[in-house]
C-alpha cells in the first residue's frame, strides 16, 4: 500500500495517556531515626538553634529541613503531652527544641544546652532529653505530613523543594500531558503500524518507535490536526532483530514465536534503538566520515519518511497534498548514501531541518518525545535516558514482564457483576500475576543522573483485548 | 600504581592482568579521541575478539557505548551464541542499559575496574546482572586496576565537555591524585 495512504488511514486509538508513577512514589522509603526532644527558655531560641548548629554541624546530604525545629507547647504531638509538658511550665516561658540525628552524646548537649534551661530550673540540674522517632524523608503529601506530626513530631509539607529527586513537578507533568494527549493516539496508531511493517517483514519483531519533536508540533494548530499531524514525526523505527540473519521467507518470521536468544539479535536491533540510531545518523551528517554503524535495510515506513523528503528537494512540490511536507528532511543512512542537496521552498516556510544536525546545535535526542508499541526493555530505556528524550509514551496494553519502565501492577477495576462475590472483592487483582516482574520505574529514578517523564496511554478498549494479550503474548525484550 | 597491578595478578591471574590492560588501553584511545574514556574488550576462549571505546561523541548516539561497539564488532564474525562463553573486561562497570544488553546476549562473566556510583548497572545502583530476568544471571568481578581505571576517568572529566549545549567552565578543577578515601565518580556512562 501506499505509505501517504497508510498515514491517511490511521486510526487513532483512543484512549487516556497517564503518568507513570516513579518509584519513590511507589515504594516510598520510609525511614526513620531517633531524635532528642529537650525544653528550653523560649526567650533564647534563636540561641540555641545558633549553638546547636555551631557545636553537632549538620549532615548536609541529609538537610530534614522538614523536620520543626521547635515545638510550641501547644504542637507537642498528644502522645507526648504526658512526657513533655511538666506542671509548672507555661507556653510563655518555654519552648521544645529538636535535636536531629547524627545524634550528639548526652553530655556534650548537657553542656552546650545548659545556660538555655528553663527559666527557675535550679542551678546544676541537668536537663532530661526525651527520645522520639522521627522521618528521614521529607513528606510527600499533606496527609503524610500530618500523620507524621501527629505520632511523631511536627512536620513540614513542601509541596515544590524536595520532590524533584521523587517525581517531576507536578506542573510540568500535567503541562506535558495535556500537551501530549491530543495526538497520542495518532502516534501510537502509526508505532503500530511500523511495528506491522517489522513484524511482516521477517526482520523483526512486531515492536515500533514514533519519535516526535514537541516544538514542531506546537507550530500548527488544531485545526491542521487532520492533515499534519505526522510533520512533527521526525523518525519512524520498528524491530529488526532478526536481521543479522539470513533473509528468511516474507511474512512474521518463525523466531518469533518462542524466545529462543540465539535468534533475538540484541537490544541494538531494537526498536527503540534503532530510531535512535537513525537520528544521530542525520545529526552527524555534517561531518565527513564520521562513524556510520552497520544498520539493517529499512522497512517501508521507515524508508517513506526518508525518501519523502528526498522528494521534498525537488523543486516539484506544487498541488501534492501530502501529509508530509516540504521542510522533512531526509535521513541520510548507509543504505541511502545520495544526497541530493534541497533547493530552497519558495512558496513555503523556511526550511528548517526537523532532525537539526549537530553544527545547528542539535544534540541526542534531546527534547524529543518517543512513542512505542511496547514497554522497552530496561536495556532500551536506560539509552531513551542516555539519549535525553524528554517523554516516553507506550500503550498499557504493550506492558512487557521483560520491561524497565512501569512501577506497580495494574490495578484491575472488579467487574461489577462480581460484586456479590466477597472474596473476589477483597484484594484488588492486578495484571501481572500470572508473570512475576520487577517494576524498575527507570524513567525517574533520584538515584540516576538522567530522567524523562513516563506515560502509559490506557486505551478505551482494554478490557476486551486484555484477556487475548495475556493468553498470546511470549515474553521477550521489547 | 604497580600495587594494583599485582592485585590484578593475584585476583585472576596472569592473563586477566593482560585482558584489563587491553580494555584500559581502548579506554586510553578514547581518552585521546575526546570521548569518555571507557574501554573494553571481549575474550572468547583466550582470545580476545572485540574491542570497544565509548564512541557516543563522534557518533552523535548516547548508545554508543563501548561494550555495544564490542559486540558489534565480535559479531561480524563469531554468531551470537558464542558470547554465552565470552568474557567482558570493562574499565569501568557496565552501566544500567549495558548491564542488560549484557544479559540478554548471555555474557558469561564480566571483570571491571572501578564501580559506577550514577549509572552502574551490576551493583552500583541496579544489579541487573542478577536480578530476575528471562536471560540466566552472569557473575561479575570488579576492581582489577581500580586505581587505573579511576584515573582515566579524573583525567577526562578535568576537561571540558565542548559537545554539552552548556559547556561547563572547569578552569578551577585540579586532577586528584590521592586513593585513601573512598572517591565519589564523577558521571562516567561506559
Amino acid at each position: 500500500m501506499d505509505a501517504e495512504e497508510i498515514l491517511r488511514g490511521i486510526k487513532p486509538l483512543v484512549g487516556e495517556v497517564t503518568a507513570i508513577r516513579t518509584v519513590q512514589e511507589t515504594c516510598p522509603c520510609e525511614d526513620y531515626a531517633d531524635a532528642y526532644v529537650t525544653e528550653v527558655n523560649v526567650k533564647c531560641a534563636s540561641k540555641v538553634i545558633k549553638v546547636l548548629d555551631s557545636s553537632f554541624p549538620r549532615d548536609s546530604a541529609q538537610p530534614l529541613s522538614h523536620l520543626r525545629r521547635f515545638a510550641k507547647h501547644n504542637q507537642v504531638p498528644e502522645y507526648l503531652r504526658p512526657v513533655l509538658l511538666r506542671e509548672g511550665s507555661s507556653p510563655a516561658q518555654t519552648i521544645f527544641v529538636l535535636i536531629s540525628p547524627p545524634l550528639p552524646d548526652i553530655d556534650s548537649l548537657q553542656n552546650v544546652l545548659s545556660p538555655f534551661a528553663p527559666p527557675g530550673t535550679p542551678a546544676g540540674d541537668q536537663l532530661a532529653f526525651h527520645t522520639v522517632r522521627v522521618p528521614l524523608q521529607p513528606p510527600l503529601t499533606t496527609i503524610q505530613a500530618d500523620a507524621w506530626s501527629q505520632t511523631m513530631w511536627p512536620v513540614v509539607f513542601n509541596p515544590s523543594a524536595p520532590r524533584a529527586m521523587i517525581a517531576p513537578p507536578p506542573q510540568i507533568l500535567s503541562r506535558a500531558r495535556d500537551f501530549i494527549q491530543p495526538k497520542a493516539g495518532r502516534y501510537l496508531a502509526l508505532a503500530q503500524r511500523v511495528a506491522e511493517e517489522a513484524e511482516q517483514s521477517g526482520l523483526g519483531r512486531g515492536v515500533g518507535a514514533v519519535v516526535v519533536d514537541p516544538d514542531l508540533e506546537a507550530q500548527f494548530d488544531d485545526e491542521e490536526t487532520d492533515n499534519h499531524w505526522s510533520d512533527a514525526v521526525v523518525a519512524v523505527a520498528g524491530d529488526g532483530r532478526y536481521s543479522r540473519a539470513a533473509v528468511s521467507e516474507p511474512g512474521p518470521n518463525p523466531a518469533s514465536q518462542t524466545y529462543n536468544p540465539d535468534h533475538e539479535g540484541g537490544p541494538e536491533l531494537h526498536a527503540l534503538m534503532r530510531v535512535v540510531e537513525l537520528i544521530s545518523s542525520k545529526r552527524r551528517e555534517d561531518r565527513p566520515g564520521s562513524s556510520s554503524t552497520g544498520r539493517p535495510c529499512l522497512n517501508h515506513l521507515e524508508t517513506y519518511f526518508l525518501s519523502q523528503s528526498d522528494v521534498t528537494c525537488s523543486d516539484d512540490d506544487s498541488e501534492d497534498p501530502s501529509p508530509v511536507p516540504e521542510k522533512y528532511q531526509k535521513t541520510e543512512t548507509s543504505s541511502h548514501a545520495i544526497h541530493k542537496h534541497p533547493e530552497p521552498a519558495e512558496d513555503d516556510t523556511p526550511t528548517t531541518a526537523r532532525i537539526r544536525p549537530r553544527s545547528q546545535g542539535g544534540y541526542l535526542c534531546t527534547d524529543l518525545d518517543v512513542y512505542l508499541t511496547h514497554e522497552p526493555c530496561i536495556c532500551c530505556c536506560m539509552g531513551l535516558l542516555l539519549s535525553r528524550f524528554r517523554a516516553v509514551i507506550y500503550p498499557r496494553s504493550g506492558r512487557m514482564v521483560s520491561g524497565g519502565l512501569a512501577s506497580e501492577p495494574v490495578v484491575k477495576p472488579v467487574p461489577v457483576e462480581e460484586e456479590t462475590s466477597a472474596t473476589e472483592n477483597q484484594d484488588p487483582k492486578t495484571d501481572d500475576t500470572q508473570h512475576q516482574r520487577e517494576y524498575y520505574g527507570l524513567h525517574w529514578r533520584k538515584e540516576l543522573n538522567w530522567r524523562a517523564l513516563g506515560f502509559e496511554f490506557v486505551e478505551e478498549t482494554e478490557a476486551e483485548t486484555e484477556t487475548k494479550e495475556a493468553t498470546e503474548t511470549v515474553a521477550f525484550h521489547a | 600504581m604497580s600495587d594494583n597491578i599485582s592485585s590484578g595478578l593475584q585476583e585472576g591471574g596472569p592473563q586477566h592482568a593482560y585482558f584489563m590492560k587491553q580494555a584500559l588501553r581502548m579506554g586510553e584511545k578514547a581518552l585521546e579521541t575526546g570521548e569518555t574514556p571507557v574501554g573494553c574488550i571481549l575474550v572468547y576462549e583466550n582470545k580476545i575478539v572485540g574491542s570497544g571505546m565509548n564512541d557516543t561523541n563522534k557518533s552523535m548516539n548516547g548508545t554508543r557505548h563501548a561494550e555495544f561497539i564490542a559486540i558489534e564488532e565480535m559479531l561480524q564474525t563469531y554468531p551470537r551464541s558464542a558470547l554465552y562463553s565470552t568474557d567482558l573486561y570493562v574499565t569501568v562497570e557496565p552501566c544500567v542499559m549495558c548491564a542488560s544488553a549484557l544479559r540478554q546476549y548471555r555474557i558469561r562473566k564480566v571483570y571491571f575496574g572501578c564501580g559506577n556510583e550514577r549509572f552502574g548497572g551490576t551493583g552500583s545502583i541496579l544489579s541487573l546482572h542478577s536480578d530476575p530476568s528471562l536471560d540466566p544471571p552472569y557473575p561479575v568481578q570488579g576492581g582489577l586496576f581500580h586505581q587505573e581505571a579511576i584515573m582515566l576517568l579524573r583525567r577526562f572529566y578535568i576537561q571540558e565537555n565542548e559537545k554539552a549545549p552548556k559547556p561547563r567552565p572547569k578552569k578551577h578543577r585540579e586532577l586528584k591524585m590521592d586513593f585513601n578515601k573512598e572517591v565519589s565518580l564523577p558521571s562516567p556512562t561506559p
